[in-house]
């Protein structure tokens, strides 16, 4: 793949990248843009080896995934949801967007259950699609699924 | 799977439409730059490596078999080298001149061998890592 397509599929899935990874920071702005940034660079330089099958979506979104899995495994430590609240307040994102609190019911859910929460419901994915971009079995994704709905909705009280 | 409405309609409703795709593009392509750059830095690295390499291994070959064909073209019966001090080990090196040499040619061409292999190794292994930085597979 050359620089130049590249770039045209990027212009067009970047958006989609970005919301994703912006629920997967639970609405930190900031956070999700160097995370989308990282993943870019790396799909770029292993974009030797794709294949284009009309997945692009799914393979940046892997890529993407993995480099949040990274990103997270590199924290030492865990912010409590206090902090996360004031965090998130004080974001570029709490002007832009009004649902702070489903970014913080995010925060509450397992990396994981996290990511299969947001593909399924957010970008639309199966538990098919969501298993191979997170390379896990489909009987997991239903038990992610299942936990963080069930999680998700006693936050937000639904 | 069955969709949970209330939480579909929630995230539907809370999805983000970006003002900055223009920066965001624009940073993206700063640091595609930047990889572009280090890329051609390393491949430039890798060539000129590679070209020590065959240059080291062709002096080695010319060398070693110069060497190889000096002590061929010397008389048998007569020292390659000879130490004017008469001692018990400096004879016994004298005697053996031929048999030490021999092995320090050997020697040096084996580990010159080695040290080929290894750079070999080293050279594939900058092109795996080149190639690998950033794949889809967790690093």
């Amino acid at each position: 793949m050359t620089r130049e397509v590249f770039i045209a599929h990027v212009e067009r899935e970047q958006e989609a990248l970005r919301g994703f990874l912006l629920a997967l920071c639970c609405g930190k702005k900031d956070d999700a843009d160097d995370l989308a940034q990282d993943a870019l660079v790396k799909a770029y330089l292993s974009s030797a080896g794709y294949q284009d099958k009309g997945k692009f979506r799914s393979w940046l979104f892997k890529i993407a995934y993995n480099t949040f899995l990274n990103h997270k495994a590199s924290l030492r430590c865990t912010e409590s949801i206090d902090e996360a609240r004031a965090l998130v307040s004080s974001t570029k994102a709490d002007a832009e967007f009004e649902h702070q609190d489903l970014y913080l019911a995010l925060r509450t859910l397992a990396p994981k259950e996290r990511s299969s929460i947001t593909l399924f419901y957010l970008n639309g994915y199966n538990i098919k699609e969501i298993a191979t971009i997170t390379d896990t079995s489909e009987d997991a994704v239903k038990k992610q699924l299942s936990r963080g709905r069930d999680k998700l909705k006693e936050k937000l009280k639904l | 799977m069955m969709k949970d409405k209330a939480l579909e309609d929630l995230f539907l409703a809370q999805k983000p439409h970006f003002s900055d795709n223009a920066e965001f593009m624009a940073a993206l392509t700063k640091r595609l730059d930047a990889v572009e750059y280090l890329k051609q830095h390393q491949e430039a690295t890798i060539r000129r490596y590679k070209m020590l390499m065959v240059a080291a291994f062709v002096v080695g070959v010319i060398s070693g078999a110069i060497s190889i064909a000096y002590v061929l073209s010397t008389p048998v019966d007569v020292p390659l080298f000879t130490l004017h001090v008469e001692t018990d080990i400096l004879l016994w090196l004298v005697e053996n001149s031929r048999l030490i040499t021999a092995t320090g040619l050997s020697l040096l061409l084996t580990f010159g061998i080695v040290s080929i292999i290894s750079n070999v190794q080293d050279i594939l292994r900058m092109r795996v890592c080149l190639k690998a930085s950033g794949t889809v597979a967790q690093e």
